[in-house]
Order: structure tokens, then C-alpha cells, then sequence
């Protein structure tokens, strides 16, 4: 009975305190450091092509997406987005969705120019630390039929 | 007592385990989160920060780093490196190893100046679109202090120890009233048990409840009526029996007064018969007077078994008496008396006269010369001592020597006493107030004492 009262006694006071540790497993590292952030264009033969403009930092999906509007392109790598002189773009990220309110009305863009947005801010959400299996709903400024359901990426994922 | 100790400790074990576990589990689970907390906060303030950090970082984007991540805190980038506070001097080299080769976050807890550190290590990574992870070469240490932490799980450790100090207390009360519960019943059997044996057979325990210790007392109940009951048929069997000898010896008084009548007359006439009639005669008269002596031993046992013997003492010289009786029997010259000249005692002449005549008498019937008699007094009582040169008397006499109607020798069933007589003096003795023992004498002869309280105290 003794030696059952000292056990006890010994784990009491085991149980007082914090006692230190090795070093142990915290979970994935952050990230969203990177020399610049994606674009997506569209080369000769209509694919997309991912382009690395010399931003320094990553910035944000609104960023990325403002950037895309305002790049008129260059020959190789031309734009499907009509220029329309307002590259304002509003972001809410809600989980792995990602809803756009861009300043274009429906007819503003292709299919392939919607592909070159969703692109750009499925990457940008990417690099930033988001989910490959994220989608997109755009909303432009006049609405058109379906036009704000769930959008992936082609080229992502 | 053993019961409720056992009892007692095995609540207080299960109190301070449970308090222990309960306690321990909790504390666990406190620093878990509290952990997880810090962790977090650290990785989302850094994941929050870095898409506006320019890439590779200058000195500048390092201190906003820093300073996004809290006080406490390092950064370094190649020989590039920001800090604040205690943070950087608490890294283990174990750490920087570990951030280096997993490429994943990391946490070590350390004891550093006796407060408790969380340290958070991690390197910042580089994501391509496509999801593929590389480093980036940025590091960042965090020290998180846990004192609140530790404070918290003090207090939490202290209030379960109170809990468990009070529960203690009320554990052992219940567990003394639950230990009371059985032992009250069994100390009551005891007690019936023990008056029981003491002879009270009408002491009962009334059972109450219907558990073990229930029907334990319903049996000793049921055995204690049957022993009851089997006593008090013995005791009627005995009576009766006893009245029966009483009845016979009674009825057979007046039949045998008439016989003895009629055989002195024959006796008288006895000396005009032939040799034959004559010897018939005498032997007639011979037993009718053995009936008359068997008749008047029954009867004065009966008296005995029924408690009406009375007791009638008188100063007596207790030599002189002895002497009447062996004079009254014509045994005089056939005993040797040794005896002070003068020893008064208060004693029943009548019943003094019965054990000496009975004791000496069964002398010369069944031993062998010589036979003495000596009379002695201590204070307290008086010793008469009656011996003789026989053989003795052999454990199995001894042991039934006082038994009624027993006789030493089976085969030899007709001898001149009546079977009553040791029996009746030895009830006499114990009406004196005083025992009759029998024993051998050195020398191997039988030898009875009967000793007599002087009685000079009593009526």
C-alpha cells in the first residue's frame, strides 16, 4: 500500500509544469514569397502561356488580375481582354472559391480571355499558399447567361 | 475496522487517480492548444506578409518581416538577418537543423531561465503555379514565452487538487457509513451469538433487509428455536422421568411396609422350621430388607432431583459422630478412625451420617482391610477421609464411580448395596455446600475425601 501511495505521489508531481521537448512536426511552412507574379497570354497557335513579368514580389489576386487587364500584350503573346481603360478589380476569397468582380461587361472578352483571368488568379492564389482545386466565378459588369458559374484552369491543377 | 480501511483507501485511490488523469488530460490539452495557437498566429502573420515581400528580400523586407511576426523574433536570408529581442540567443542548433532538412515548420518547447519558451521555426517557401514547393532561403524563429500558459495549468493542477482533497473527504465518509451499514448487523449477531452460548437460548436478532447478512441471521434464528426446542423436550423427558422414579419408589413404600411386617412374623417362627424352610426365610427377609434400603435411596434421590433435600445444621463434634455411626453399624472394630478429640462444625448430622456410613460401607464391600477414616480441618472447611487397602479403583471407576446403579465388576451383579449410595453422598456433600472426590492413594488403594464447608458463616 506504501509503495502504491509513493507512486502516486511521483506522478503527481510528473503531472506540475511544462516540460520541455524535442523538436517536433508544426504543420507545412508558409509561403507566397516570389520574384514576381503570373500572367497568363495567348501565343500563336491560341494556348495559353504563362508570363513572368519582373514585379519583385508576388502582391495579391487583385494585383495579378489588375496587371493582366492593363498588359496590352506584346506580338508573341497577345490578349483576348478588351482594353477598356479600367483594370480596378474587386477579390473575395471564400475557401477554395475565388469570386472576381472585374470591370468588363460579358462581350469585353473571349472565352479564351476569360481562361487568361481565371488563370492569373488561380496562380497567383496558388503562389500565395492556396488550394490547386480552387475555382472561379467572374462577375462582370453586365450580366450575361451562366456567365458567373465555377471556372477552373486549364493549364492548372 | 480492516473492512472500512480497505474501504476507505480504495476511494482514495480512485479519487487521486482520476484527479490525476483528469488533470493530466486537461493540461495536455491546454498546452496542445494554446500551442497550436501560437503556431498558427506565426505561420498566418508570415503567409499574410509575404506576397508583398520582394523577392530576393533586401534588409528592409526582412525587418517588415520581423516585425509582421512579433516581438522575439528572427529572419535571415543568406548573411542577411533580422532580429528583436530575446528570440535569436533561445534558438537551438537543434532547431535550425531541423527547419534546414524538413523544409516544414517546426517547434521545440525549452526551459530557458526558468520560463518556458515555445520556439517556432520555419523557412518560407516558393510556389510555382503548378503547386511544386521549393525554399525560398528565408528563415524565420519565433520564441513564444509559455509562462501564462504554465500559470494557467498551475492553477488548473491546484483547483483538481482541491476537488480531489474534498471528494477525498467525502469518499471516506461514505465509505465509514457503507462500512457501518454491514458491520452494525454483524455485531449484533455476535452479541445474540454470544448470549447464546451463555445459555440464553430466547435471544434473537431480527433480520432486517433481505441481503446475505439477512438470511445469515434468519439461520442463526432458526437454529437458535431448535436448539430451544430440543433443550426443552430433554428437560421435560427428564422431569418426567424423574417423577416416574419418584411415583414408583413411593407407591412400592406401602406394599413393602406390609411385606416387612409380614416376613419378621415369619422370621420370628423361623426357629420351628426344618434347615430348608429356614434358610428360605432368612434369605427372604435378608432381600426384603434390601428393597426396603433400595426403596428409601430412590426416595431420598428423588428428593434430590426434585430440590426438596433440606438442609438442617446443627453445631456437632464431628468425631463423635463419626464414631456413632460406625458404633450404630457394628463397624467399629473394623475401621481405624484417626481423628482430633474435639472438632466442632455446624453441619447436618443426618446427611453427615449418610456419607460417612455410604463411604465406609462401600470400604469394606468392595476393598480390603485396612480401612481408615480420618477427620481434619483446614479454615474453611472440614475433610473426611476414608481409604483402604484394596486395589484401587481403575480409570474407568473413577470416571462412573458416582454414577447411579453403576458397579465396578459387571459380572457381579448381586451385592449388598443398592447402586445409590457413592451417588447419595456425594449429594449430600454438594448440599453442604461442599464436593466428594474420589482417587487412589499412594500405596493403590481407593480413597474418597468428602469436604464440608464448616458452614460457621451460614443459618
Amino acid at each position: 500500500m506504501r509503495r502504491a501511495g509513493w507512486m502516486v505521489a511521483v506522478l503527481l508531481l510528473a503531472g506540475c509544469g511544462i516540460e520541455p521537448t524535442g523538436v517536433t512536426d508544426g504543420g507545412d511552412a508558409p509561403t507566397g514569397v516570389a520574384p514576381g507574379m503570373t500572367l497568363y497570354f495567348v501565343d500563336g497557335t491560341g494556348a495559353l502561356v504563362a508570363q513572368q513579368p519582373d514585379t519583385d514580389r508576388l502582391g495579391t489576386i487583385s494585383d495579378a488580375v489588375s496587371l493582366l487587364l492593363a498588359s496590352s500584350g506584346t506580338p508573341q503573346r497577345r490578349t483576348e481582354i478588351a482594353d477598356v481603360g479600367v483594370t480596378r478589380v474587386g477579390v473575395i476569397v471564400a475557401g477554395d472559391v475565388i469570386e472576381l468582380r472585374v470591370p468588363l461587361a460579358g462581350r469585353d472578352v473571349t472565352a479564351r480571355g476569360i481562361d487568361q483571368i481565371v488563370c492569373t488568379a488561380i496562380a497567383a492564389h496558388v503562389q500565395s499558399g492556396g488550394s490547386l482545386r480552387s475555382t472561379v466565378r467572374i462577375i462582370f459588369t453586365v450580366a450575361e447567361p451562366a456567365a458567373d458559374r465555377a471556372r477552373t484552369c486549364p493549364v492548372i491543377g | 475496522m480492516r473492512l472500512v480501511v480497505a474501504f476507505a483507501l480504495v476511494a482514495a485511490l480512485s479519487v487521486v487517480v482520476t484527479a490525476w488523469a483528469s488533470a493530466q488530460s486537461a493540461r495536455a490539452a491546454l498546452v496542445a492548444s494554446a500551442q497550436q495557437q501560437l503556431v498558427r498566429g506565426v505561420a498566418e502573420q508570415i503567409g499574410a506578409t509575404a506576397p508583398t515581400l520582394t523577392y530576393p528580400p533586401a534588409q528592409d523586407s526582412l525587418d517588415r518581416l520581423r516585425a509582421a511576426v512579433g516581438a522575439n523574433t528572427v529572419v535571415v536570408y543568406r548573411s542577411l538577418r533580422s532580429s528583436a529581442g530575446d528570440g535569436p540567443g533561445l534558438i537551438t542548433a537543434e532547431l535550425r537543423g531541423a527547419v534546414a532538412a524538413r523544409e516544414r515548420l517546426v517547434t521545440q518547447r525549452i526551459v530557458a531561465g526558468d520560463r518556458p519558451w515555445l520556439l517556432i521555426g520555419t523557412p518560407v517557401m516558393i510556389t510555382a503555379p503548378d503547386g511544386a514547393r521549393s525554399a525560398s532561403g528565408i528563415q524565420v524563429y519565433a520564441a513564444r514565452d509559455l509562462t501564462a500558459v504554465d500559470r494557467q495549468v498551475d492553477r488548473l493542477v491546484r483547483s483538481t487538487l482541491g476537488t480531489a482533497a474534498l471528494a477525498l473527504a467525502l469518499a471516506v465518509l461514505l465509505a465509514l457509513v457503507a462500512a457501518g451499514s454491514v458491520l452494525r448487523p454483524v455485531a449484533k449477531l455476535r452479541d445474540t451469538a454470544r448470549r447464546l452460548a451463555d445459555g440464553d437460548l430466547g435471544a434473537r436478532t431480527p433480520p432486517r433487509g433481505a441481503d446475505e447478512l439477512a438470511e445469515l441471521t434468519v439461520t442463526v434464528n432458526e437454529m437458535a428455536a431448535s436448539v430451544q426446542t430440543s433443550m426443552a423436550t430433554m428437560h421435560r423427558m427428564q422431569t418426567e422421568a424423574r417423577r416416574f422414579a419418584a411415583d414408583v419408589s413411593h407407591e412400592l413404600r406401602t406394599p413393602l411396609s406390609t411385606l416387612t411386617a409380614v416376613v419378621e412374623v415369619l422370621g420370628d417362627a423361623a426357629d420351628a422350621m426344618d434347615a430348608d424352610a429356614r434358610e428360605s426365610v432368612t434369605l427372604a427377609i435378608m432381600e426384603t430388607n434390601r428393597l426396603v434400603a433400595l426403596v428409601e435411596d430412590l426416595m431420598e434421590v428423588s428428593r434430590f432431583d426434585a430440590g426438596t433435600a433440606g438442609l438442617r445444621r446443627e453445631v456437632i463434634d464431628l468425631p463423635s459422630v463419626v464414631h456413632g455411626t460406625l458404633r450404630a453399624r457394628g463397624w467399629l472394630h473394623r475401621v481405624t478412625v484417626s481423628a482430633p478429640d474435639r472438632l466442632e462444625a455446624r453441619l447436618d448430622p443426618r446427611r453427615l451420617d449418610v456419607i460417612v456410613a455410604n463411604l465406609v460401607g462401600n470400604a469394606l464391600r468392595h476393598g480390603a482391610p485396612p480401612v481408615r477414616v480420618s477427620v481434619s480441618a483446614t479454615a474453611a472447611e472440614v475433610l473426611i477421609e476414608v481409604t483402604d487397602g484394596g486395589p484401587g479403583l481403575r480409570p474407568e471407576a473413577l470416571r462412573h464411580v458416582f454414577d447411579r446403579f453403576w458397579k465396578a465388576d459387571a459380572a457381579r451383579t448381586r451385592t449388598p448395596g443398592s447402586g445409590l449410595g457413592l451417588a447419595l453422598a456425594r449429594e449430600n456433600a454438594r448440599l453442604h455446600g461442599g464436593d466428594l472426590t474420589a482417587g487412589n492413594t499412594g500405596t493403590a488403594g481407593a480413597r474418597f475425601v468428602a469436604a464440608l464447608p464448616t458452614g460457621s458463616e451460614q443459618g
